[in-house]
């Protein structure tokens, strides 16, 4: 019985994974997470305006 | 542009003068390029793929590698015109070093530009050659490094600069200097070009070198700086941050779209322009050997094809399980993703170290 719900939980793993590296599943990890730290870069950088803009 | 009439208007209203500081209009190039691109893409993209510009895949690469075929390329174009634009409106249009730099990078951008239309439109799988592609490099190399040697009034203009020794500067003269020079731009330009082979690989390190290249362009064209940190100082070589602000912006932008897996990629028209423009602004900063320490990864992709090609011809064995370096990784099971992220590590640490040269001499 263990062996068995260990077994689900790994396909369910993978499958959640594969769904959430799919486009349908939410779009592509990896392209999310460089657009977030562009995002951050931005931000920084408009920061670090505000040394001289006062 | 956009200077003069600030100039003018800071005449009558003070408040404009804030725009003849290099640092603020740094900070507003890199988000003026970064804007027009974002505006740009979708709809260069969009226009690539309806002209099916789309990448062909080498045969004998990674099979992985065989799903991007047909991602649209020479989106290279994208990141050209945000930096020009933005050099444009934001530089001192009568600095000479803001236009040699342009016009080079226009210049190869243009090489880049014929090499990929015969390659995607006319179907020719070798698009340009090597020898003329070599040839058209040179001339435009050559034709800016003479300009920029035959107007230099000052020996710290042309002489090489040894990174962390205060007083060592080996004197070059004009044609040590163009000799040296060319081997940067175009050597930088086919380097950026070797490592535009995985999705961000090439764009994300060039984004950081030049981010970086523009503090050491603000501190060489700033003689209150330049003395105290011990650099030589170039009167005008300041304006040249707004340029690599423009290529930060504009790279940063792209890589929105060219991250993994890819939109669109850069094709020649974008690695070579965007080499060659790294190249010739650390030429100008005299930061050649500092260049070459933070663009490591780019001279590590190029050494391993060289490497490769010299071993198998000469004694029949290859040294990688492919050349250049990032399939080599590869191929030994990292995931693209993995040797991407992997590369831009590396490049932080090295532009850090190269930074460091500032305070450490």
């Amino acid at each position: 019985m263990k062996e068995i719900w260990a077994h689900d939980v790994k396909v369910w793993a993978t499958l959640t994974r594969e769904a959430m590296l799919s486009p349908e599943g939410g779009g592509d990890q990896n392209a999310h997470v460089v657009r977030f730290w562009i995002i951050t870069m931005m931000l920084v950088l408009f920061g670090l305006s505000t040394l001289k803009l006062r | 542009m956009l200077l003069e009439l600030f100039e003018w208007l800071g005449r009558d209203v003070r408040a404009f003068n804030v725009f003849s500081y290099i640092t603020l209009r740094t900070v507003l190039a890199s988000m003026t390029a970064l804007v027009i691109s974002f505006v740009i893409g979708p709809w260069m993209i969009r226009q690539l793929t309806v002209m099916k510009i789309g990448q062909s895949v080498r045969s004998d690469g990674p099979q992985t590698h065989l799903v991007k075929a047909g991602t649209p390329t020479m989106g290279g174009a994208l990141i050209l015109t945000a930096v020009t634009v933005t050099t444009l409106l934001w530089g001192d249009l009568s600095n000479r070093y803001v236009w040699a730099c342009l016009v080079t990078t226009v210049g190869f951008g243009a090489i880049g530009w014929i090499d990929d239309y015969r390659k995607v439109v006319h179907k020719n799988s070798k698009g340009l050659s090597a020898k003329s592609k070599f040839f058209w490099q040179t001339v435009i190399a050559a034709a800016a490094l003479s300009y920029l040697a035959f107007r230099a009034n000052l020996p710290q203009q042309t002489d090489l600069i040894v990174p962390f020794f205060k007083t060592v500067a080996i004197p070059l003269g004009a044609i040590g200097f163009i000799v040296l020079g060319w081997f940067m731009v175009v050597g930088f330009s086919n380097a950026v070009n070797l490592t535009d082979g995985l999705d961000g690989l090439a764009i994300m390190p060039t984004v950081m070198v030049a981010s970086a290249l523009a503090i050491f362009a603000y501190v060489a064209g700033n003689k209150v700086f330049a003395t105290y940190l011990g650099v030589p100082h170039i009167a005008g070589a300041g304006e040249l941050a707004i340029f690599c602000g423009a290529i930060a912006g504009a790279g940063l932008a792209f890589l929105w779209f060219n991250a993994y897996p890819a939109e669109v990629f850069m094709g020649d028209v974008g690695a070579l322009a965007l080499g060659g423009a790294l190249g010739l602004v650390a030429v100008i900063c005299r930061q050649e050997i500092v260049l070459i320490i933070m663009g490591g990864v780019f001279v590590m992709e190029t050494l391993s094809v060289m490497i490769q090609v010299a071993s198998f011809k000469l004694t029949g064995k290859r040294v990688f399980r492919m050349a250049p370096l990032h399939h080599h990784y590869e191929l030994k099971g990292w995931k693209e993703n993995q040797v991407v992220v992997r590369f831009w590590i590396i490049t932080m640490m090295l532009v850090l170290f190269g930074l460091s040269t500032l305070k450490l001499r």
